[in-house]
């Protein structure tokens, strides 16, 4: 049987599932538990959180998982309230699907329906991509490189970095855009072919992370190019970029709806 | 006056950062810290056509509003919406690169004056990855400034260890021994998944697959080791103002297995022809050019300047520094290299120290001033944070990536063109940490 794994995969590289999997002793992302959420939690929890990743409004209480540092602060303090969960498999095509939202007098998540399907245009069974570093410290960058070392051999799945625009299909961004990147990005996305698709990658590139408030970055790549799936993390560990590659090709399914697996 | 450019003679800027009505200049000399108040309101004079070291940090001060009297040629450093007009050289070509590079790698950009393939002039202009870091600071508690201290440059441990370092001075408290172990020990693994994914870089760009690949696979596996201790793949979320969050539990088997690995791979690897032929004598940064423009970490270490701040730190008796003396690429890799097993080695020493007690100190908001600094993977890092009524009031961050880029200008200086990535690797600056 490992002989067989052996000659599939390599000698190093890891099984799809292994990569997509939280390692035991890491905390996952975290996971709100509805019937958990008394007033004295939720009170706690916005305390808690060193990121502003919960807010309550209007009977709602939510958290935006493209906030969240995972630091495993409020599953602590906060069990009966936060569990987690131990999946990398959280790359989502939709902005709201990362956004957990609790109903607290129903105590029940609210479901936004199905998620839109992936472009069927960009299925394709190799992809080469370039990388735009916007903003990003380079952990990002640093997660994506590594998404190519023996361990995680994204090459297996017929994916690979080109150094020109001009040849690839998609575009993974990092960083919450500052200012001075946006038009480089905007040139670097103009001059790709057609088809053509973005993964924003990392919290920053979802909408700022850390960074939200500040004057000089756009918080968000949607803002000034189109996305089409965004990979939460801070940064995403390498397995939740390849889900968000093989999201975007149609290879996989979506599986946050809402901000649950579902 | 006379006395700050004695400083300046013969040490070097540690800092320099709008303070009070005018500016404060911090100089490390033999070992200890001087500190200058310079400048009356909004006027400074300035020294940098003297003392080059002081050039980007004069750039950022203007930018900042400030005025510099007599400064040879401001230009922003950050900010785009400024004029930046580059240095013309007339009959020569010119090759611009970036701010979006070929491979993964954070923007920048650079303007080569060739003739044929030789370079005779690099001129770097960054800013590209400014966030306005310093300034979404202000205003926020002490626990969310660090949040953005850990993002401040690549090495988030070393920007969290010197930050909460500053916030506890300035609150007059300080973290408990087993926090500074685990601290300890977080920043030593930093230092060794840091440089050997320098030498995997520097591999990879001679060709060297081997060595890339071996290297590489121990880092990969180390990194293992960062998470396990911290719960973060590169260490963030772990250290807090006051001590740590956590204590998780590393393999010590696994690292003492990885030191001796290396142990064994990196002199044999630094000696192969391939890596010889191709880094020794390329990029050479000469020791007076690193003493006169305040050069720090490796860089320094590689062109022969002593100085380590871990020579000062109590945990680490007896410390003796990585030091070459060939400024030359290679000399860069023995520098990583070296380091990376001492840094295995101390970081296995500090978790087998750390002793029982409390992760932390709780913190009370108070007022105060404090300022840290810590040897980073690629050198000083420097904090300096004013807190009022337990909130942040000014904060001033200094990345060594800051004092080393013009290192970079240097070494690729009269080598030929397709040597500059190589350059550009022995280096492997922070382009966020310069951008703050
Ligand atoms: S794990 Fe995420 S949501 Fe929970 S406290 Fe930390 S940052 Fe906030």
């Amino acid at each position: 049987m490992s002989l067989l794994r052996t000659l599939r995969i390599g000698v190093l590289a890891r099984a799809l599932e292994e990569i997509l999997k939280v390692p035991s002793h890491a905390f996952g992302y975290p996971l709100l538990q509805p019937k958990g959420l008394s007033q004295k939690a939720r009170e706690g929890l916005v305390k808690v959180c060193p990121s502003g990743a919960f807010v309550e409004e209007e009977g709602i209480f939510s958290l935006d998982l493209a906030r969240c540092v995972g630091c495993g602060r409020c599953a602590l303090a906060y069990p009966e309230a936060v569990g987690e969960m131990k999946t990398l498999e959280v790359a989502v095509v939709r902005r709201e699907d990362l956004v957990q939202r609790v109903d607290l007098a129903a105590q029940a998540f609210l479901d936004p329906g199905p998620p839109p399907p992936p472009r069927p245009e960009l299925r394709l069974p190799t992809l080469a991509f370039r990388e735009v570093s916007a903003g990003d410290t380079g952990l990002s960058d640093s997660e994506i490189a590594l998404l190519g070392n023996p361990f995680n051999d994204m090459g297996r799945f017929g994916f690979q970095v080109v150094a020109s625009p001009r040849h690839a299909d998609a575009l993974l961004v990092t960083g919450p855009v500052s200012r001075n990147m946006a038009e480089a990005l905007e040139r670097t996305y103009q001059a790709m072919p057609e088809p053509k698709g973005v993964v924003a990658v990392g919290n920053e590139a979802i909408a700022g992370g850390v960074f939200a408030e500040s004057q000089e970055v756009w918080a968000g790549v949607d803002k000034v190019v189109p996305v089409d799936v965004y990979v939460p993390g801070d940064p995403p560990r390498p397995g939740a970029i390849l889900h968000g590659l093989l999201l975007l090709t149609g290879r996989v399914v979506q599986r946050l709806v809402g901000g649950v697996v579902r | 006056m006379e006395a700050v450019k004695e400083a300046l003679q013969e040490g070097r800027p540690v800092a320099y950062f709008p303070y009070g009505e005018g500016a404060l200049l911090l100089v490390e000399r033999r070992r200890s810290l001087e500190a200058f108040s310079l400048g009356q309101g909004r006027r400074l004079p300035s020294l940098a056509g003297e003392f080059p070291s002081l050039d980007w940090f004069e750039r950022t001060l203007w930018e900042r509003g400030l005025e510099l009297v007599g400064h040879p040629g401001l230009r922003p450093l950050r900010r785009h919406d400024l004029p930046y007009a580059f240095r013309e050289f007339p009959h020569l070509h010119e090759v611009p690169v970036g701010p979006v590079h070929a491979g993964i790698i954070e923007p920048g950009h650079f303007r080569f004056s060739v003739l044929g393939e030789r370079i005779l002039n690099l001129e770097i202009r960054l800013g590209y990855q400014h966030r306005g870091l310093l300034r979404i600071m202000l205003g926020k508690g002490p626990e969310a400034a660090l949040l953005l201290a850990e993002r401040a440059g690549g090495e988030p441990v070393a920007h969290a260890l010197a930050f909460a370092e500053a916030c506890e001075r300035a609150l007059g408290i300080e973290a408990p021994p087993r926090a500074q172990y685990l601290r300890r020990a977080a920043l030593e693994l930093e230092r060794a998944f840091g440089h050997l994914g320098h030498l995997a870089g520097l591999f990879t760009d001679i060709g060297y697959a081997y060595g890339a690949t071996q290297v590489g696979r121990i880092r990969a596996l180390l990194q293992g080791e960062v998470d396990r201790l911290t719960g973060h793949r590169y260490g963030r979320n772990f250290i807090r103002v006051g001590g740590v969050w956590r204590e998780g539990g590393p393999d010590l088997e696994a690292l003492s297995r990885y030191q001796k690995e290396l142990d064994w791979l990196l002199p044999r690897l630094l000696k192969h022809p391939q890596v010889l032929d191709r880094m020794r004598y390329v990029g050479v940064v000469r020791r007076v050019e690193a003493l006169a423009l305040g050069f720090v970490g490796p860089t320094a270490r590689a062109s022969g300047v002593e100085r380590d701040l871990r020579q000062d730190d109590a945990l680490y008796p007896a410390f003796v520094p990585a030091v070459r003396q060939g400024g030359d690429v290679l000399s860069r890799a023995q520098v990583y290299a070296e380091e990376a097993l001492q840094a295995l080695e101390y970081a296995q020493r500090f978790l087998r120290q750390r002793a029982e007690g409390p992760l932390a100190v709780e913190a009370e908001a108070g007022d105060g001033e404090g300022m840290a600094r810590v040897e980073a993977g690629r050198g000083e890092v420097f904090w300096f944070v004013r807190l009022e009524e337990g909130r942040v009031a000014q904060a001033e961050g200094v990345d060594p990536s800051f004092k080393n880029w013009r290192a970079l200008e240097l070494a690729v200086r009269g080598e030929g063109l397709p040597d500059f990535p190589l350059c550009n690797k022995s280096f492997d600056l922070s382009y966020a940490g310069n951008d703050l």
